[in-house]
């Protein structure tokens, strides 16, 4: 028989606990996602869950969330033991999740998506007064303004998970998962949501807050467990830990949190660009005014904030879109007219910055990924018929050169994590030798490690003679790659200077469009001012 | 010039109210087809099977009729022949996850082949079968509505399926944009794995959505064995299933959108009629009328959608 005070504390610490998950272990064909895994997680705290792609974060829960089945472990929610066969049961003990992707109908309203499968009813019919009413009363409890009617298709990505935050509360959630929130938002977005989370919490809801970022864990969480290869590798305080550490555990080894180059030695331009003109889908002015010049040997980086034409400067280099003015030339040669085969050929590769969409074919194995840019050519075919022994070879060369984690060469491409992904399209472009090597948001999404492996294979590249354009949103990384630096405004280079001159602040007006040196025809015309209103509006 | 000539041939050949009673008679199987097409398309279902179901409910609805001399025993026949093909379709392409392309393709190669078996094996005719003991469904007249010039006519008089047609177009409507379970259906078409962390059951929503669909294509042959002829003919369908999903596309996959662009349809089909009787155009021409316009009509829709876009991009470079 225990002493009283000793079953007191027991039953405090129970008490205290949301979410213990114990002995977790998962396994697809081919990889044991969770092994072993334990997690506590307390009452109202904010817990930061980090690691590598592919370490089993989501696997873990999607577990607790009853997307999958565990084959081993026990679930524990607020000190009961639980069994979660399904996703209703994680909904009916207070879980909700903010899935990586969101899963939003784009069609309906935002109050729909919030009641979707638990909408108020009147007699056989959906109560539509009573799902406006619920919605707003909900986003007015929680501080999280939404407009009920909107449809979601209409809203930015930021305002999406602000629903996707309701209708997890909508359903009563206690307890409430975010995986990689802030992947796909602004500057200015997160700084919302860590309101958003904040507020939560002093309301009393308990929040599993996964990310890359060691910056947010340091600035969000109470604690952190950092996860790797499907095991955990320690839960900390975070008042107790550093981002050093923290990597050091998600990596298993020493991380250069700094990227680690020699002073460029440019030499001739290669990619000349001038007044060049773009459209956007909306067939706006992206690109507006835009000149430039990359030489060989130097990474040029385009800083800014995204949606600022960066996407449609690529596309247009590299001739996914029309350029209706200017003129793009490579090695001193005109390519506006030519086909993007050939301007590949004349030596142009590009990491585009949507890997899943433009970067590889998901369906195709990693192997034909890997020759889609040469697979016409010797030595991986002759005439029409393909070196199918060549291109395994290739194929096997490249996986392991660049360190693509995957069973074997022939598996299909959605198989792979995020940033196994990237290594890919970065095998393939750089494999090729380009003269000019284009890479868009390099790192999205990616984690230490391979953003680490990224960013030395991108200077290599440059140190082998390419000129490398590099578009990012993350200053960081312009700042630490990049030997010059051109901040993109509105579709216009308002500034170009050395990476050693810069500073993040200097470059952080640039990036909101002020200028020290306005010319008068510079001032933005009203037009261009109401659209920056309203962005701003659609952050609100 | 005369223009007196050409309002009489208008009149004569296009534009009477016999033309607009028949527009509305020949959309009716159309209609149902289209329903089909769009129950299981807004489950995101790709439904090709519509043909080879609308073949068994006019092949069945025959069957109940003549071997229960009523209508309505065709009628329900139809429906039972709907639920039980859909309800296999459903379970072999969603449940053990054969290709739905596939077996879409096998439905309707199927039921050609079946219903002229069965015609011969039941009936021991080959290539139709009609009887005086067959029960079609007769014109209903609403009394009052009736003797309204124009209106009375266009409204009045129809059989008991294109009625029951148009209940069902507003039905679907309603069901669709009114209800949960219609929402929980486009949520299941639009985004299934949105719908399925929501707990709403996305098999579940698929399956009785191809079974629905069965009944409506099983309407459309009801309608064409039992009151549009009176009697089976091989290959009644006569690519309806698939002008079923073409009016869908272009209805929007909306209920009210299908029943619109099926009265295109139907009022093609109609004047087509009219001008075979009249010998003057070769029937093979005619009877290519109706697929024609509706390729005419599509083609039409998508260069004036493009043309409104290339206005916006002028509009938006004057800005500049
Ligand atoms: N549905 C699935 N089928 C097969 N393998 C999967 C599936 N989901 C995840 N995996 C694999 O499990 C491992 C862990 O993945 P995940 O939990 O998504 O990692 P994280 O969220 O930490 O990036 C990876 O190797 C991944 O490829
Ligand atoms: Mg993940």
């Amino acid at each position: 028989m225990l002493p009283s005070y000793i079953l007191h504390a027991q039953e405090i610490n129970y008490m205290a606990l949301a979410v213990e998950m114990i002995g977790i272990r998962k396994e697809f064909p081919g990889v044991v996602a969770n092994d072993n895994v334990n997690l506590s997680v307390e009452q109202g705290e904010i817990h930061a869950l980090v690691g590598e792609n592919g370490a089993g974060k989501t696997t873990l829960m999607n577990i607790l969330y009853g997307l999958y089945r565990a084959e081993a472990g026990t679930i524990k929610i607020r000190g009961k033991e639980v069994h979660i066969h399904r996703n209703s049961d994680a909904i009916t003990l207070g879980i909700g999740m903010v899935h990586q992707s969101f899963k939003l109908v784009p069609s309906f309203t935002v109050a729909e998506n919030i009641t979707l499968g638990a909408e108020p009813r009147k007699f056989i019919f959906t109560d539509r007064n009573a799902v406006r009413k619920n919605v707003q009363e909900i986003s007015e409890r929680f501080g999280l303004q939404v407009d009920p009617d909107t449809r979601i298709r209409d809203l930015p990505v930021g305002v999406q998970q602000r629903v996707e935050i309701l209708k997890a509360l909508y359903r009563n959630a206690d307890i409430l998962i975010l995986d990689e929130p802030t992947a796909v938002l602004t500057p200015q977005e997160t700084r919302d949501l860590f309101g958003v989370v904040r507020s939560l919490v002093a309301k009393g809801k308990t929040v599993i807050f996964i990310t890359h970022k060691f910056r947010e864990v340091m600035e969000i969480s109470n604690r952190v467990t950092v996860m790797r290869d499907g095991k955990v590798v320690a839960t900390k305080e975070t008042r107790d830990t550093n981002p050093a550490e923290l990597a050091r555990m998600m990596v298993g080894r020493e991380v250069l949190l700094r990227v680690d180059k020699e002073k460029a030695r440019p030499q001739e331009a290669v990619l000349q660009i001038q007044n060049l003109k773009v459209l956007d889908n909306r067939n706006l002015q992206a690109v507006r005014d835009v000149s430039l010049e990359v030489h060989k040997g130097e990474i040029l980086g385009i800083a800014g904030v995204e949606g600022n034409g960066q996407r449609e400067l690529v596309e247009a280099i590299v001739g996914l879109r029309p350029a209706i003015k200017g003129a793009i030339q490579v090695k001193g040669k005109e390519i506006t007219g030519l086909s993007v085969r050939d301007r590949r050929e004349t030596g142009i590769s590009c990491v585009p910055e949507d890997r899943y969409v433009r970067g590889v074919a998901l369906g195709a194995s990693i192997e034909d990924n890997l020759i889609v840019g040469n697979y016409f050519k010797e030595p991986m075919s002759k005439g029409q018929v393909l070196n199918l022994s060549k291109i395994a070879d290739f194929a096997r060369d490249m996986v392991k050169k660049f360190d693509v984690r995957t069973p074997g060469t022939t598996i299909p491409a959605f198989t792979l994590s995020g940033g196994n992904l990237q290594k890919v399209v970065l095998a393939r472009e750089i494999s090729a030798e380009p003269e000019l090597l284009i890479v868009a948001q390099p790192t999205r999404g990616l984690d230490v490690g391979s953003i680490e492996f990224v960013h030395r294979r991108i200077v290599e590249a440059r140190d082998k003679g390419a000129a490398v354009l590099l578009v990012s949103a993350e200053l960081e990384e312009v700042m630490s790659l990049s030997d010059r630096i051109s901040v993109i405004y509105e579709g216009r280079i308002v500034g170009t200077i050395d990476a050693d001159l810069a500073t993040e602040e200097g470059l952080g007006l640039w990036m909101a469009g002020v200028t020290d040196h306005h010319k008068p025809d510079e001032i933005p015309a009203a037009g261009d001012q109401l659209d920056i209103d309203q962005k701003e509006a659609n952050l609100v | 010039m005369d223009w007196s000539g050409v309002l009489d041939v208008v009149q004569r050949y296009i534009l009477n109210v016999a033309n607009l009673q028949g527009m509305l008679r020949l959309a009716t199987p159309v209609i149902l087809a289209g329903l089909c097409a769009l129950i299981t398309d807004r489950a995101g279902i790709l439904n090709i099977a519509g043909e080879g179901m609308i073949l068994f409910g006019a092949w069945f609805a025959v069957a109940g009729s003549y071997f229960f001399s009523s209508s309505f025993a065709g009628l329900f026949a139809g429906i039972l022949t709907g639920l039980v093909i859909g309800g296999l379709f459903a379970l072999f392409s969603l449940k053990f996850r054969a290709n739905i392309i596939v077996m879409g393709i096998a439905i309707n190669t199927f039921a050609n082949a079946a219903t002229i078996f069965l015609t011969r094996a039941v009936f021991h005719v080959a290539g139709s079968f009609s009887d005086p003991k067959l029960q079609g469904f007769g014109p209903i007249n609403i009394p009052g509505l009736q003797s309204i010039p124009i209106l009375g006519p266009l409204l009045s008089g129809y059989t008991f399926v294109v009625y029951l047609t148009w209940a069902l177009v507003i039905l679907t409507a309603v069901f669709l944009y009114r209800t949960p379970w219609g929402l929980h259906l486009r949520a299941v078409g639009e985004n299934p794995q949105a719908a399925e962390t929501l707990g709403i059951n996305v098999g579940r929503i698929r399956f009785l959505a191809v079974m629905a669909s069965g009944v409506f294509a099983a309407l459309a042959g009801v309608y064409l064995s039992l009151a549009h002829l009176n009697g089976f003919v091989d290959l009644m369908s006569a690519g309806r299933g698939f002008i079923g999903m073409a009016v869908n596309t272009f209805g929007g996959g909306a209920p009210l959108g299908v029943f619109l662009s099926s009265l295109l349809f139907g009022f093609t089909d109609t004047i087509g009629f009219r001008l075979q009787a009249e010998r003057i155009i070769p029937v093979y021409f005619i009877q290519m009328l109706p697929y024609l316009v509706t390729l005419a009509a599509l083609t039409f829709f998508t260069v004036r959608r493009q043309r409104a876009l290339k206005a916006k991009i002028a509009t938006s470079h004057a800005g500049d």
